[in-house]
């Protein structure tokens, strides 16, 4: 008896512990290391993320129902506002810095360049009541959403209740972003030696080792910390990055070392989008760091590199970018949700 | 076989969530007062330091980790403790007492507004739902005390004072834990007097803090000590 108890415990266990390593909802990619984001708390399903994925899409959230998130984050730039070195955001505001790359957000620990996020369900809260983003209220959202018969619908599938909250609203959101995993670029590839790089990209990938990976550390590319890469400072923004946050002088000019997933597609690069390409960012590194006090120490030997070593660099750079992410028809504007809606 | 499992599981959970074995409730209330009057919100003004006129328009803050002690001891923790009270819309806090009819005490125990914990949760229901406003958007983090209003002290526009208290890292952790002497009664009265922190701030130099600082750990004790047991 008892222990009949035990084995369907037992095996209880283990279907919990399946689910959540090979769960069909999300990708947790084998070389990655364990997520940050505590699913638990917020257990994905088919539903919610559906209902995030509207959100995302719904300008719904604005004051003037012109701007959704994916204004300033569209797919086929890894959801970063394209070709903007600021982001625009109400009646064509200008924003304070460019906008970010959305993807492998579980694996994040803090959010925004200088990490004044702390958790993925609270970002939205930001450009939500920015004014110059999209200048709303999130009391008003919920109010908007629950007089809007396609979300009471949504959020009813999604979890069971029909009264819109602010908390579900947001889980809602990070459910979504949660989904935007990029690891099918050419590198995850060659690591799964499915496939080798050219000779060159091979190159290139040796020497970014040597020279890039203490911060831009794979597999995600990114350490996830804070760190002074040696750009001047823009004085008509004044932006001391991480600084802003803690009032640590030591923190003066450090911003998240951001991911290199898709950079070939995510321009303008750095906070303020200075750059356009990613010959200029490799010029950066060995010609224009700029030594400062708190310049991190990882560049305080001059980074070397002839043009064709700046090259092979670029060609393994090229490399991380993956179609299937910025092509997958389940990030796409959700037309059928919305259609759906306009039928009755 | 399955379904007396199943039975069992289900009667199990019923016990657990009905309250069924709930036989007593305590009761908190928690009075703004201005001095020896109870806050009346936006339409009143209050003779402060004598030759100043002051009005209240908004107070809500949190209060969390609600416990009872006898002895020094913990005999009660109340699950899930976390209460917005709003000055605007009062209500007691309501703590069941299970399976405890003879249970003594002797002190309360809260904190007034919320732990780091808390703070990097994420997104949560109930009192804690960012619809409430006590949540800052630009940078993460739970407002623990709101007070807002108009002073003709105050040399800003339309006269008004803005505090929001908040910030859970060191050295601007504003959390204050307060534990109070009480009698073992079902009602237990509190009140926040607002004039004894009013008295405690300039308010023609102080009057707006919007941000985790070292200023609103001061303000955030003071409040504090202005919260009190109202002897019956
Ligand atoms: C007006 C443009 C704009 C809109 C609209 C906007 N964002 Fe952003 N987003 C940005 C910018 C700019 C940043 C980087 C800001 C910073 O670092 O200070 C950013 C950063 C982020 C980040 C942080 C990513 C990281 O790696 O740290 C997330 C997540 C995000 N946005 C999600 C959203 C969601 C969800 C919405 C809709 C509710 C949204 N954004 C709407 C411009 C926008
Ligand atoms: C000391 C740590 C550090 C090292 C070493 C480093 N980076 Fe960076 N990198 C950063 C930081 C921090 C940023 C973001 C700066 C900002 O937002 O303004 C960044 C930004 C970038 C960007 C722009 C990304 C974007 O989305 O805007 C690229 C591209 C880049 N680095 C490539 C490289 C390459 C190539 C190397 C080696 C030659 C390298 N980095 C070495 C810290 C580093």
């Amino acid at each position: 008896m008892k222990r009949k108890l035990l084995i369907l415990s037992l095996i209880s266990l283990t279907i919990v512990a399946f689910r959540f390593i090979d769960n069909p909802l999300i990708v947790l990619p084998k070389i990655f290391p364990k997520p940050v984001y505590d699913f638990s708390k917020n257990p994905l399903s088919e539903n919610k993320i559906k209902l995030g994925r509207a959100l995302f899409y719904d300008p719904i959230l604005s004051r003037n129902n012109m701007i959704s998130c994916a204004s300033c984050h569209s797919q086929f730039s890894a959801f970063t506002h394209v070709d903007h070195a600021l982001s625009h955001g109400i009646e064509d505001k200008i924003g304070f810095r460019n906008s970010t790359t959305l993807m492998n957000l579980a694996w994040q620990s803090s959010f925004m360049r200088d990490g004044a996020i702390n958790h993925l369900d609270m970002q939205a809260l930001a450009p939500i009541s920015n004014p110059v983003e999209m200048d709303e209220s999130m009391i008003h959202v919920v109010s908007k959403l629950q007089s809007n018969q396609l979300y009471t619908k949504l959020f009813y599938k999604a979890f069971g209740d029909s009264v819109i909250t602010g908390e579900h609203t947001l889980k809602a959101i990070s459910q979504f972003m949660l989904t935007l995993v990029s690891c099918n670029s050419k590198y995850d590839s060659v690591m799964r030696k499915q496939t080798s790089f050219t000779e060159q990209e091979n190159n290139g990938y040796k020497l970014f080792k040597k020279n890039c990976a203490s911060c831009h550390n794979e597999p995600l590319f990114t350490n996830d910390e804070f760190r002074n890469n040696g750009l001047s400072l823009d004085t008509s923004l004044n932006d001391y990055g991480r600084y802003r946050v803690t009032k640590n002088p030591s923190d003066s000019l450090k911003f998240k070392v951001p991911t290199l997933r898709n950079i070939e597609f995510s321009y303008p690069y750095m906070h303020d989008g200075r750059f356009k390409k990613l010959s200029q960012v490799m010029n950066h590194y060995t010609n224009e760091v700029i030594k400062s006090k708190y310049l991190s120490p990882e560049l305080d030997k001059s980074i070397v590199l002839s043009s064709n070593e700046k090259v092979d660099i670029i060609a393994f750079l090229l490399t991380l970018t993956d179609k299937s992410f910025l092509f997958n028809p389940q990030y796409f504007y959700p037309k059928e949700i919305f259609l759906e809606s306009a039928k009755d | 076989m399955k379904k007396t499992y199943k039975l069992i599981f289900i009667s199990l959970f019923f016990i657990n969530t009905s309250g069924f074995a709930q036989t007593n409730t305590l009761k908190i209330n928690i009075t703004p007062t201005f001095g020896a009057m109870v806050l009346q919100l936006a339409d009143s003004l209050f003779n402060a330091n004598d030759s100043t006129q002051l009005q209240v328009d908004v107070l809500k803050f949190y209060i969390s980790k609600v416990q009872l002690l006898n002895d020094g001891k913990i005999v009660l923790e109340e699950k899930n403790s976390y209460h917005l009270i709003d000055a605007s819309e009062l209500k007691s806090v309501l703590l069941p007492i299970e399976n405890k009819e003879n249970i003594h005490f002797d002190e309360l125990q809260f904190d007034l507004g919320l732990d780091s914990t808390t703070n990097v949760s994420g997104a949560m229901g109930g009192d804690l739902d960012p619809t409430k406003g006590m949540y800052w958007t630009w940078q993460s983090g739970f407002i623990n005390f709101k007070l807002e209003g108009k002073s003709k002290l105050c040399k800003t526009r339309n006269s008004e004072f803005q505090f929001h208290l908040g910030g859970y890292q060191q050295p601007n952790y504003c959390i204050q834990t307060l534990r109070f002497q009480i009698t073992n009664s079902n009602v237990i009265n509190l009140k926040l007097d607002l004039k004894k922190i009013l008295q405690q701030i300039d308010l023609a130099k102080t009057n707006h803090i919007m941000s985790p600082c070292l200023e609103a750990v001061l303000l955030s004790k003071i409040v504090a000590n202005s919260l009190t047991v109202i002897e019956n």
